[in-house]
């Protein structure tokens, strides 16, 4: 601590932080203009100057100075007022009064500046700095007459975004911004808009829609990937307008902030239907759960219980999923649940279960709390609880930047979970950080790699072994640092491949192999991502052990940032498994037993046969075997589109004898549906969001409901039909009945993750050697990797206007050199064949796919990417022009 | 006693002589005065667009909150400009703020002052309405 004055105040600062920072601690303004809180002080626009003593004669920055012992600050005299404004002159000399008209207007710092400072007249003229506005870009308008040239954006785009798209061109009076003479053509997360203190950039989607006080705010969750992030919507006439995060962290993706068009799309169902002779017609609410109600019961009736199959949602809320398991474990009384999860984020769950164990909590006051606090646990922890298991080594996205070493591993960090990319930017600003990117693709913290590894896609467990192996080369004598069981024999199984055949299969040279293990063997804080390149292949179990049992090996989950990162394709792809939407497993993972607390909380003794995994039950369906599910009951999840081989999903769909759909477009599911409930989504409800890391996020109504109802209400109106009758008055009375018997859940609330972070872990692992055999599906010259866009999440962001202007249709990537065998050039027409179907496609040149491998995003319908996949995300293919 | 009765006749005289004062309302019209606040008026250019950016700071200044809707559009040049506009004259109390508060010049209270309607809907005015010179 240092002892300073600012303008006759004394006050205590901690050592190291800057004059604008150690003010701010303590309520003194001092104006700005360059500086931001997301990014390193810039220090160009001088308007935060202060006088100190001692020091230079001149004034000095408050934003790059720092504090120091004895300090005299003087933060408004008359002569630095004097400088403030004669500064502020100097921009207005170039700055158009567009304000009436400029999106800015009203929230403009220029303006409040020009205001605070009482600068009325402008008394310099200069030339006018040519107009060079870039108008053509596709969600982002740039007007540099209003620039500052502050450099707010490209620093942030620089440091924080890794995307360096916006850069300053020519200099002096001159300097301007601009993205190389082109229309700006990046990731369009449109950060840039949000730090920019004037109106010289502009959301497209937003401009002129609003002044920025006639909207009201309202904080919820994104709606879109894992990552749950918190944000503002901006609400006007009960229409979202406009998204934004907040002045310290003012991250956000593409569709995170551009993706809003999904809550008034066209095409959002808003009245209930049923179909009648093929055709779908408007239904009241009533009369619409009435049909569904009578249809599940006659076959119910016929063929029991376990003849209705329950899907759920990885975008419905917590309270949503939990009451939807509630349905068909009390109601209907069958375990014959899943979710779509369960082919990608499910399989890591599951693999780091099988390393690291199931959960447990023990220290869990075993009362809860008669009126808890909206959204908090009801359940309350004792002094010294202990808990293990697989949560444990989750790691927390909040730390990740704490780590040493990240591997990331069949993971696009960007399309999938941006949140992550952006911690990794945090952590490679200290320069002992290292990154390793691994991956058949070149993704885009490849640039930002210390080592990668561009493996052949399908052998990340030979990979995985070969680093392992090296790891063990690299450190002899090295053993877990956590308490790890047959380790001897894992080792012994490591050693039957040889590093030479690791290179045979992959394809990666040793030397890389070893490079990048040593920097694992001597990480103390590593962290692993992974996603769904790996996970979603048809051993993506096995992927996911292999993944956990490095960690096992190197993990210090004791150290900040270290830990296991699946990445949850969804919003709440996380939360529908931690609500026991699981055919065996209750919520909270609990498992599924006739002493559960559920069976008390539900006064109801529990049907404890688990029930078919989705993929069991299509089988089934398939093979029209006596146990195979009657009917479905699907409250999201666009299987068709999602599941690999959409023509089989298709079919066996097809099949049921009754079909409800809860959800909020008509997906190719729900094209399937006899009846369709439609659902209110993400700025329309209350409720609970889990992300990726377990973190719950709670989810505030904005606006109102355009006819579709909250999910939770749905079902709640559905039981009543079927004589159950379940009288919850809101998403609070859920989550508190659901908390009450989740011990894993305990002493949480909104922001928090679970595990309580007050529990002790006590991780124990034991080794699981897998076989390394790589086999993709089909036959052909090419692999096809199915995946995720940066532009989309799911099908969902399809409606959306935004992600539409940058990705609007399927394309298929391939490499250059490839193509130009083929004689294929960019925009081409491609035809895609496997034993399953063909697509065809526009073909897209890109660098970025090795030879032998193309790319297809699993986002749009027509045409489907899942058409040529038989049961992963990899394919082999044959490609021909036409 | 006389004399006050005779200064009233010499008034009564006097006024015989000069020029009546009734103004045969509503033939005739009084002139009103310069600053005289009738119905607001949307301002147009010469080219016969309106000058309204729709900022809506008079949206926004208006303290009766007469001003409804103003729904902006951006033109093909990048301009904003106003498609609606309504102002509710059963609300407007004539005050002039909103004619004060437009940076354009846009809007301007005209000399308008025969408002009276039988159907107070007839007093809602949209954009049509309020371009037409008073």
């Amino acid at each position: 601590m240092v002892n300073l004055t600012i303008d006759g105040r004394a006050i205590q600062a901690e050592e190291g932080i800057t004059i604008l920072k150690a003010a701010q601690a303590h309520g003194i303004s001092i104006p700005f203009l360059c500086y931001h809180p997301a990014i390193k002080a810039i220090g160009s626009c001088r308007i935060c100057v202060v006088e100190v003593k001692p020091g230079p004669p001149r004034p000095s920055p408050a934003c790059t100075t720092k504090v120091a012992e004895g300090m005299e600050v003087t933060t408004n005299s008359e002569r630095i007022q004097n400088i403030r404004r004669e500064l502020v002159k100097f921009m207005l000399v170039n700055h158009p009064l567009d304000c009436p008209w400029c999106d800015k207007g009203g929230e403009c710092e220029l303006q409040n500046l020009t205001h605070e400072l009482g600068v009325a007249e402008v008394d310099y003229e200069a030339v006018r700095k040519p107009i060079n506005n870039d108008f053509d870009s596709m969600l982002i308008e740039r007007y540099n007459t209003r620039c500052v040239t502050c450099g707010r954006c490209v620093h942030v785009c620089q440091e924080r975004v890794g995307a360096s798209a916006i850069n300053f061109e020519n200099r002096a009076y001159f300097t301007d911004l601009g993205s190389g003479q082109q229309p700006l053509n990046c990731e369009f997360c449109g950060t840039c808009i949000e730090v920019c203190p004037v109106g010289a950039l502009i959301n497209k989607l937003f401009k002129y829609s609003a002044r920025c006080w006639e909207m009201t705010g309202t904080r919820t969750i994104c709606q879109f990937c894992g990552g749950g992030c918190d944000y503002m919507v901006d609400v006007k006439d009960g229409k979202v307008l406009r998204v934004r995060r907040d002045e310290e962290n003012p991250l956000l993706c593409l569709r995170g902030r551009f993706g809003f068009g999904v809550l008034d799309a066209p095409e959002r169902l808003k009245t209930p239907l049923i179909k009648k002779g093929g055709q779908f017609v408007e239904a009241s609410w009533d009369d619409a759960l009435e049909f569904a109600a009578q249809g599940l019961m006659q076959v119910m009736a016929k063929s029991g219980p376990s003849a209705i199959y329950g899907v759920g949602s990885p975008r419905a809320t917590n309270e949503s999923n939990y009451l939807f398991q509630k349905f068909f474990r009390v109601v209907l009384g069958t375990n014959q649940i899943d979710n779509p999860a369960r082919y990608n984020y499910l399989k890591a769950l599951e693999g780091i279960a099988q390393v690291f164990g199931m959960p447990e909590v023990a220290g869990v006051n075993p009362e809860p709390l008669k009126f808890p606090k909206p959204f908090h646990s009801s359940l309350t922890l004792e002094e010294g609880a202990k808990g293990k298991g697989f949560p444990f080594v989750l790691g927390d996205s909040g730390t990740l930047k704490a780590a040493d070493v990240v591997l990331v591993i069949g993971a696009d960090v960007t399309p999938e979970m941006p949140p992550y990319g952006w911690q990794l930017m945090e952590a490679l600003q200290n320069e002992n950080f290292r990154l390793i990117v691994a991956n058949p693709r070149k993704t885009k913290y490849d640039r930002y790699a210390h080592a990668k590894l561009r493996y052949k896609p399908g052998t990340e467990r030979a990979l995985l072994n070969g680093l392992m192996e090296a790891i063990l080369d690299e450190k002899s004598g090295h053993t877990p640092y956590l308490e790890a069981a047959g380790f001897e024999e894992f080792t012994e199984s490591l050693r039957q491949t040889p590093m030479k055949d690791v290179k045979e299969m992959t394809g990666v040279m040793v030397g890389d192999i070893r490079e990048a293990a040593k920097i694992l063997a001597n990480a103390q804080a590593p962290a692993i991502i992974f996603g769904n390149d790996l996970l979603a292949q048809a051993s993506g179990k096995e992927n996911a052990i292999a993944v956990a049992n490095l960690f096992l090996l190197i993990g210090q989950p004791g150290n900040p940032g270290s830990g296991l990162y699946p990445i949850a394709e969804k919003n709440n792809t996380h939360g529908v498994c931690d609500m026991g939407v699981l055919p065996n497993m209750l919520p909270g993972y609990q498992p599924l037993a006739a002493g559960s607390p559920f069976g008390k909380l539900w006064n109801k003794t529990l049907n404890i046969t688990p029930g078919f995994t989705l993929e069991e039950a299509l089988s089934r369906v398939e093979s029209n075997a006596v146990t195979a599910p009657q009917a479905f009951y699907i409250m999201g999840g666009d299987l068709v589109r999602q599941a690999p081989n959409s023509k089989r999903v298709l079919s066996i769909l097809q099949k049921a004898k009754f079909m409800v759909v809860q959800g909020a477009f008509m997906t190719e599911v729900a094209k399937l549906a006899d009846v369709i409930l439609p659902v209110n989504i993400h700025a329309e409800v209350n409720g609970t969001y889990t992300n990726t890391d377990g973190r719950l996020g709670q989810l505030k109504a904005a606006v109102g409901g355009n006819g579709a109802k909250p999910g939770w209400q749905i079902i709640a109106a559905l039981s009543r039909k079927l004589d159950y009758p379940m009288e919850y008055y809101s998403a609070e009375d859920i989550f508190k009945e659901m908390s009450g018997g989740v011990s894993l859940y305990a002493g949480i609330k909104d922001g928090y993750r679970w595990p309580c972070p007050t529990i002790a872990a006590q991780i124990k692992g034991n080794f699981v050697p897998v076989s390394i055999a790589a086999e993709i599906p089909g036959e052909g010259p090419f692999t096809l990797i199915v995946g995720k866009s940066a532009g989309h999440s799911g099908s969902y962001t399809t409606w959306a206007q935004g992600p539409m202007t940058i990705m609007g249709s399927q394309v298929l990537k391939i490499n250059p050199e490839d193509a130009g065998g083929l004689d294929i050039a960019e925009g081409d027409e491609v035809t895609v064949q496997s034993a399953q179907g063909s697509i065809a496609v526009k073909a897209s040149l890109n660098q970025a796919m090795p030879p032998g491998v193309v790319f297809l995003a699993d986002h749009f319908t027509d045409p489907m990417a899942n058409t040529v996949t038989l049961n992963s995300n990899l394919c082999r293919v044959t490609i021909q022009k036409g | 006693m006389i004399i006050p009765l005779l200064k009233g006749l010499g008034t009564t005289f006097k006024a015989i002589l000069s020029k009546p004062l009734t103004i045969q309302y509503p033939e005739v019209k009084r002139p009103v005065s310069e600053r005289f606040r009738g119905r607001p008026e949307l301002q147009l250019h010469d080219n016969g667009k309106v000058k309204c950016v729709a900022c809506t700071l008079c949206k926004t200044v208006c303290p009766s909150q007469a001003i409804t809707v103003i729904e902006p559009k951006e033109g093909t040049y990048g301009e904003k400009y106003p498609v609606e506009f309504v102002i509710d004259l059963t609300r407007c109390i004539f005050c002039g703020f909103c004619q004060e508060a437009c940076p354009k010049a846009a809007i301007a209270l005209n000399k308008e002052y025969e408002l009276a309607q039988y159907d107070k809907k007839m007093l809602i005015y949209d954009i049509e309405m309020l371009k037409t010179k008073g």
